[in-house]
């Protein structure tokens, strides 16, 4: 179960994610996010606050926008990561190459 | 033994039937000489009787035989057997009536050994066109058979039997009890004559021409008996052949029979077309509810309902289009119309309301068929059958007609209960059609699952200085865990442990890259951070963009003892420490391969060597075991793992990996399954290189 709330803040789009992305459902994270693209958006913040588990699938969405992201000059910044999912994110390596925040002020601030 | 010669029961029976015959008239002509030369000839008229009723049922064993033989015979062949005999025997008497004329008043006209003769030869005609139509219309009556009719036919045929031997006992008196046997069968035999049953599958056709044949028994039989009476009854014969009781049955059962019949099939011509009519629909509706086999196609069930709905409904004109993903402007059908035509009747009833609210979406669940008025220069009604499957609609029959509402009732039951078991029909064909289909992928996915085993070693490399164990489980048929081994020389070995991102068939498909790239790379001797970096160069070039693999290699020297260790993004490997007595994870960085596609990757690879101790023990597993997770959603976790390790290190690598899945096993609970691939290697060093 995965729910997506897509929400305008100063210039940023806040993406809030409840659930649980795995490989069935990684497809919504991925539409969700080429929407906001698609939208304009140069700022996004993923809430990762109702987040309780992510997959391999799940992080290969965030995976794939790395380099398009760089290239376009988009900001993608993860914040109120729980420690298990941010776990994952830290064994994979990708805490190295995303913008991940203990929270949102932390992750406005940068 | 003797193989005794098959009798052939119908020729042995016409032979005796001739020779019976023969000694009948030998005995009569032998009494009548002795009558005339005034002497007894010695013969008793029981002898006459006996073999008169031998004459009958070897007639009767005859024909009963030959019947039954020829099974095919079909209702109007059965009657012009009856009505063909019944020529002959006329043709006979008319002959020997002839014959009689042309003798004039000559002497030999009023011979008696010359009538006696002829009248034997008429009473054989009519026995045998008697008892031969009688069984003709024992088949007949006997068509649609109940266990009444036929006890009805059995007591009939008792009654005949005995009806033959009454001439024992009244002596030709005909007494009381000649006249009640004579009510007694004759009341028999109307009974037997109300089961006409075979009448109504006769065509129309068929009836006349049975009509026909019936006519010319109803005018034989009446020549005969008329005969009989007029002619054979007034000369006193020696011997009463004709007035037997039998006989007199007889005559009166194929006489009401034949006239029963012959009327009802009269009163049955108008509707005869009613009930062929619905003959073929039934015949249609087997066709149609007949599920449609693999080979054939959906276009000749359609086909069927065409033909079928047109006939039901005496259409002039027919089409049919089929919404079909194939033909995106619709498939198309036409019966005895054009597409001129077609196009100009769509055109006047698609205005129409109800057409448009069975267009829309809000119709009704119960589709029936819609009876339109147009005004069309040809056609004047038109009926609309729609084709429902699954609640949508996937196309419909129009018919046309002539005539202004030109279609009842009782067609559009028909007609819709048509539609429906031909919708049926396809439906089940498209079913039958997905479950091959999908046989066949289950049958590719368990090719696909051997091969995948397959490509996980079955032989561990390693040497007398550690044990190595591995297992591996797939969450659907075909995972995307990896593991793997590789021998660099007599005491440097390469083990490998990898995960690719997602799982299912994609999955499978990256790790058989996975494991080419390794076996291909390894061989370059490559210290692991080289490898890493290599393998994501290679990888970057073939994995999906949103797809990753993580991999753990160790390259063990049992030589120097020291394991030099990289990590791509894989979940940390767990040692245990003999010497301290704990077991810890490896902690060291790394980025899972296919993340970072460029040069930038080399800068996220670590590489580290490590001394390693006897009984010092790796366990290397993927995230499906850290992940799985019980009813409470909780995941089992890396410290349960090391909690495990730390109490079973004493173990041989086999017994740790059975002790660690069984404890997964447990805490996931007996019956839920665990819906990632995961897999798990455990190596135990176990002594002192003497060299080191």
């Amino acid at each position: 179960m995965l729910t997506i709330e897509t929400q305008e803040e100063n210039g940023h789009t806040i993406l809030r994610l409840t659930g649980e992305v795995d490989a069935s459902n990684s497809v919504i994270l991925d539409e969700a996010i080429t929407k906001v693209v698609a939208d304009g958006s140069s700022s996004i913040l993923v809430d990762g606050a109702g987040l309780e588990y992510i997959s391999s699938a799940g992080l290969g969405v965030f995976m794939s926008y790395l380099e398009d992201f760089q290239e376009k000059e988009i900001d993608l910044k993860i914040y109120s990561l729980s420690e298990r999912v941010y776990e994952v994110f830290k064994i994979l390596g990708l805490d190295q190459l995303m913008h991940i925040y203990p929270n949102k002020k932390t992750a406005l601030e940068s | 033994m003797i193989k005794l010669p098959q009798i052939h029961i119908g020729k042995l029976s016409l032979l005796l039937a001739i020779l019976v015959w023969l000694g009948l008239l030998f005995v009569n002509l032998v009494r009548l000489v002795g009558v005339l030369n005034e002497m007894d000839s010695g013969i008793a008229i029981e002898f006459t009787w006996i073999l008169q009723i031998l004459y009958f049922i070897t007639v009767y064993s005859f024909y009963k035989y030959s019947i039954n033989k020829s099974t095919q015979s079909d209702f109007l062949n059965l009657i012009w057997r009856g009505a063909s005999t019944g020529i002959f025997a006329v043709t006979v008497y008319l002959i020997i009536g002839f014959f009689y004329t042309s003798l004039g008043e000559s002497k030999l006209a009023g011979d008696p050994f010359l009538k006696t003769f002829f009248y034997h030869v008429r009473f054989g005609l009519m026995t045998v066109f008697l008892i031969s139509t009688s069984l003709l219309w024992q088949h007949l009556i006997l068509y649609q058979k109940t266990k009444r009719v036929v006890k009805q036919w059995q007591a009939y045929e008792i009654a005949l039997l005995v009806a033959m031997f009454l001439v024992f006992f009244d002596r030709e008196a005909y007494e009381y009890s000649f006249y009640f046997g004579m009510v007694l069968l004759g009341i028999l035999a109307v009974i037997l004559s109300t089961n006409l049953k075979w009448i109504p599958y006769l065509t129309f056709k068929e009836k006349w021409k049975s009509l026909l044949f019936l006519a010319i028994i109803i005018l034989a039989i009446s020549y005969m008996l008329w005969y009989t009476v007029s002619v054979d009854m007034e000369y006193d014969y020696l011997a009463n052949l004709m007035g037997n009781l039998f006989v007199i049955s007889l005559f009166w059962f194929i006489l009401v029979y034949a006239v029963l019949s012959f009327l009802v099939t009269l009163f049955n011509l108008p509707t005869s077309s009613v009930f062929e009519q619905k003959l073929t629909e039934a015949i249609n509706f087997q066709r149609l509810s007949q599920s449609i086999q693999p080979e054939e196609n959906e276009e000749q069930v359609l086909d069927i309902l065409m033909d079928s709905c047109m006939s039901a409904a005496y259409a002039d004109a027919a089409w049919l289009a089929m919404k079909s993903e194939e033909f995106p402007e619709g498939f198309f059908q036409e019966r005895f119309i054009d597409r001129k035509t077609r196009e100009e009747i769509s055109a006047l009833i698609e205005p129409q309301k109800t057409i448009r609210d069975w267009e829309s979406e809000k119709r009704p669940d119960n589709l029936s068929p819609i009876n339109l008025r147009i005004a069309h220069s040809k056609y004047e009604s038109i009926l609309l059958v729609p084709l429902v499957i699954n609640k949508s609609v996937i196309g419909k029959i129009v018919l046309c007609k002539e005539v202004r509402d030109g279609f009842n009732k009782e067609m559009l039951n028909i007609i819709s209960t048509f539609g429906r078991q031909a919708c049926i029909a396809v439906e089940n064909h498209r079913l039958l059609n997905q479950a091959i289909l999908n046989e066949r992928y289950q049958e590719e996915l368990k090719i696909a699952q051997r091969v995948q085993k397959s490509l996980l070693p079955t032989q561990l490399d390693h040497n007398e200085y550690f044990d190595i164990c591995a297992f591996s489980n797939a969450a659907d048929e075909v995972g995307g865990d990896y593991y793997d081994t590789y021998k660099l020389d007599e005491n440097r070995f390469v083990l490998i442990i990898g995960d690719v991102s997602g799982k299912g068939t994609s999955a499978a498909f990256h790790m058989s890259q996975m494991k080419g790239i390794f076996q291909s790379l390894i061989q370059l001797n490559l210290s692991p951070s080289e490898f890493m970096i290599k393998a994501n160069a290679a990888l970057s070039k073939c994995l999906e963009r949103n797809h990753f693999i993580t991999a753990s290699i160790f390259i063990i020297n049992t030589a120097k003892q020291t394991i030099c260790h990289s990590r791509a993004g894989h979940v940390p490997t767990l040692i245990h420490k003999k010497k301290l007595n704990k077991s810890e994870y490896l902690e060291i960085d790394g980025l899972g391969l296919g993340i970072l596609r460029n040069k930038q990757y080399e800068n996220h690879v670590v590489e580290r060597t490590f001394t390693y101790q006897p009984g010092d023990v790796l366990v290397l597993f993927t995230d499906g075991i850290v992940e799985a997770k019980n009813n409470n959603s909780n995941q089992f976790g890396y410290e349960r793992v090391r909690t495990l390790l730390e109490v079973y290190n004493e173990l041989n690598p086999q017994e740790i990996q059975t002790k660690i899945i069984d404890s997964l096993h447990d805490f996931v609970g007996g019956d839920r399954l665990i819906d990632d691939d995961y897999s798990m290697m455990v190596v135990k060093f176990t002594k002192q290189n003497k060299a080191s």
